[in-house]
């Protein structure tokens, strides 16, 4: 019987030889049933990319999608049992494959539905509530240092393309040929209860929301969005945040005194 | 404030009008109002949680009306739903055995 990675390795290569020492139960030629196995192998994996990235695969239908996942999976087989998570490196991998660049919108598009399976299995969290807000806006003078943190589902996608309405044209709101995919647009990934919006977001909000993220004060957050565009409307950008339960919980260092 | 356009940096007055701003306009519309797991009301393949691949519950139910497949509802409206499955004939908020038709 071959080793175990001889064994790994044969499955993930077309060309490689049958390993050695291999029988069958039924006496059948064990060529022929590893070369079933190693089919299933690779196929089960593309259809799991294919149920991770669905509007990719409509964006280039099923033959493109199926050879282009396949050298993908055979590249980078998942490290992991559980595939709910197999593919991060799937948009990376599609903005360097050659035959996808007549597509450039493609990496994004992917990047996007991965936001969204991520967003499904974060944790919970409450959005920030009324009386937190009004706390908050009881003590004006501390808000430029607010900590805000923000729901673990969230996710923001700054892309040189229309991300956001290309992915929704494809759930059936408004039409893909009214689409111009190649105005900039940021969208918004986000968790409220059990459904997952996408969100286009107003110039700016991604440095607001990164801000965030980052462990920045509301104050320094909101200066950095406005440096970055001068158009920038904080209240506007609040407003949305609060309205899909974005912003989890507000919090004042302790320690500062005036 | 339009006048703090000129530097980089907002007052705490202008943070505070604008949270208050937006606590006002993030209330008017009710996106993501309350909903529960409605169980047995469901067509078949029309049951909610598309949830990546391993995850067996995205569109998979096999037959209409399934006991143990659910759909996002709006809150209250559940137990309000028909069901010819349901024991109770009509939707309930856990998973149950399906009646014999």
């Amino acid at each position: 019987m071959s080793d175990q990675p001889t064994f790994a390795a044969a499955l993930l290569d077309p060309d490689a030889p049958c390993p050695a020492g291999l029988t069958a139960w039924n006496g059948s030629d064990p060529v022929r049933r590893f070369a079933v196995y190693r089919n299933n192998v690779v196929s089960s994996l593309i259809d799991a990319l294919a149920d991770t990235f669905p509007v990719v695969h409509e964006l280039v239908g099923e033959a493109f999608f199926r050879v282009m996942a396949g050298v993908f999976v055979r590249q980078a087989p998942p490290q992991s049992v559980q595939l709910v998570h197999y593919g991060a490196g799937f948009p990376a991998f599609i903005e360097q494959f050659d035959p996808a660049s007549s597509v450039p919108y493609l990496a994004d598009v992917a990047r996007l539905e991965f936001l969204r399976i991520r967003a499904f299995h974060a944790a919970d969290a409450d959005p920030v509530s009324p009386e937190q807000i009004a706390q908050a806006l009881a003590d004006p003078e501390r808000l430029p240092a607010l900590r805000v943190t923000c729901h673990p589902s969230l996710g923001v996608l700054d892309s040189r393309y229309a991300v956001a309405s290309l992915w929704a044209a494809h759930q059936g709101v408004g039409d893909v040929a009214q689409v111009n995919p190649f105005l900039p647009e940021s969208a918004l990934i986000v968790r409220t209860g059990l459904e997952v919006h996408v969100v286009a977001l107003p110039p700016g909000s991604d440095r607001l929301v990164t801000g965030f993220v980052d462990g920045l004060p509301l104050g320094e957050a909101a200066a950095l969005a406005l440096a970055a565009h001068p158009e920038f409307d904080l209240t506007i950008h609040l407003a949305l945040l609060l309205r899909y339960g974005a912003l989890s919980s507000f919090h004042l260092p302790t320690e500062l005194s005036p | 404030m339009s006048k703090t356009l000129t530097s980089t940096t907002l007052s705490a007055a202008a943070l505070a009008l604008a949270l208050g701003s937006a606590l006002t306009l993030s209330t008017a519309p009710a996106v993501g109002a309350e909903m529960e797991k409605c169980f047995g009301v469901a067509l078949k393949g029309k049951n909610d949680c598309a949830a990546g691949p391993g995850t067996t519950c995205a569109g998979t139910s096999k037959v209409d009306y399934q006991g143990s497949a659910w759909k996002n509802v709006p809150k209250g409206s559940c137990e309000k739903t028909a069901s010819p499955t349901s024991p109770t004939g009509h939707g309930q908020l856990a998973a149950f055995t399906e009646k014999k038709s």
